[in-house]
Formats: structure tokens, C-alpha cells, sequence
């Protein structure tokens, strides 16, 4: 059963994945996004994090879903609120027998949450403020 | 024509609120919606053309839209989570 959490509460890495192991999966992908100081010149201080809740969730089920039917586990969590520079913002988990459907699958999850799930980001650069990337 | 609220996000919440009041035509398009809230203030004109539509939490397609008062009608302007 997938675990999908959108909340200010910080990214429990381990726990996260934890909860991907089991007999059934020879093959964990995990993948975690941080809060990055540099994008070319552009220097970011910190980053507020907002989402259109409940949207979000049922739109991370969505993504989940049809990987879940394949016999495969999902764990996505998003942090919202206030992020320093390396905090995780993100982190995508997947579970499968074997290893290319995990890292196939942790790619399509990752790429389609940045598309379509209703999450913002509002960077606070050293030369200004930022929506988006 | 009907009034609908419009929840608003991100750049554009922070511009408008969290919700706008528009008067749209019956069974509105979303792209009549985004003209509406555009008209309410220049500056977001652009903002809310790059937003795509939602309802009930749901993107919306390119047809008329049969709304009613309890629906749940939002825009969403380019995510950015990850």
C-alpha cells in the first residue's frame, strides 16, 4: 500500500525507507531533493514550499496508483513550509522486484510530480524573490 | 451570466487573495474563467495565462464547463515542487 504525505513535518529519510522493504522487492529506488545554495550566478538563501491541498494528495494517487497495480510500492513525501539550504524537500520511493522497474519508475514519479501536482516554491535569493524555478 | 469563486495560488494568491469573484457565462470555458480573473488586475494578466484550471481538484479540459455553486474551481499556476 503506497504512503503519500504532503506536510511541514521534516523528511524522515530513514523511516521513508523503511517502509519500502520487503520479501517481495529485490530492488529499492529512492530519490531526494534538496534545497540547493547555487543555480548558475543566482545564490538562494532559503525556500517556502505551498500547496493546494487536498489537490496535491489526490494527484500524487494518481501518479501512485497504476505503479501500485503493477505489484510495486510507492513512497512520496513533500515538505511544505520554510526549508534551509540541504533540507529535503522531497523524496520518492519505489519498490519492485527488480531493479529497472524501480528506477524507471522513481524517474516517472519524480518528472510527473514536478509537472502536474499543485506544490509550490517561493526562493528567497540573495537578489531577490523568486516563484518557481 | 453566473458568479463563481475562483481559488487562487502561489504568485497569483499572493497578488489577488485566496479566492476572486468573477461573472462568466453559463457553462464557461477555462480559458473564459482565466479572461476574468485576468480583467481584474493588469498585473496578473500574464500569470493567469500560464495557469491551467481546476475543478473539483481536477484539471479541466477545453470544453464548456457544466458548473455549479458547489463546485470547486481553482487555479494553478505552473508548479514548482520538487
Amino acid at each position: 500500500m503506497h504512503y503519500l504525505r504532503i506536510s511541514d513535518a521534516p523528511i524522515e529519510v530513514a523511516a521513508l525507507y523503511e517502509k519500502l522493504k520487503d520479501p517481495k522487492y529485490g530492488g529499492i529506488v529512492t530519490f531526494v531533493g534538496t534545497v540547493r545554495q547555487w543555480t548558475g550566478e543566482i545564490e538562494t538563501k532559503y525556500i517556502d514550499y505551498s500547496a493546494y491541498h487536498p489537490m496535491a494528495e489526490k494527484q500524487l494517487e494518481k501518479l501512485a496508483d497504476p505503479i501500485e497495480a503493477q505489484g510495486a510500492r510507492v513512497v512520496i513525501a513533500h515538505r511544505t513550509g520554510h526549508l534551509e539550504l540541504t533540507d529535503e524537500a522531497v523524496f520518492v520511493g519505489v519498490a519492485a522486484a527488480h531493479r529497472k522497474d524501480a528506477f524507471r519508475w522513481c524517474e516517472y514519479l519524480i518528472d510527473t510530480l514536478k509537472k502536474d501536482v499543485p506544490i509550490w516554491k517561493k526562493e528567497t535569493d540573495t537578489d531577490a524573490v523568486r516563484w518557481g524555478d | 451570466m453566473m458568479e463563481i469563486q475562483v481559488k487562487l495560488f502561489a504568485m497569483l494568491q499572493e497578488q489577488l487573495g485566496d479566492s476572486v469573484a468573477v461573472e462568466v457565462p453559463a457553462q464557461p470555458t477555462a480559458d473564459q474563467i482565466k479572461g476574468a480573473v485576468g480583467q481584474l488586475a493588469p498585473n496578473v494578466r500574464q500569470m493567469v495565462s500560464t495557469a491551467r484550471l481546476a475543478v473539483n481538484q481536477e484539471f479541466a479540459g477545453n470544453g464548456q464547463l457544466k458548473l455549479s455553486a458547489a463546485d470547486e474551481v481553482a487555479l494553478i499556476p505552473p508548479v514548482s515542487g520538487g
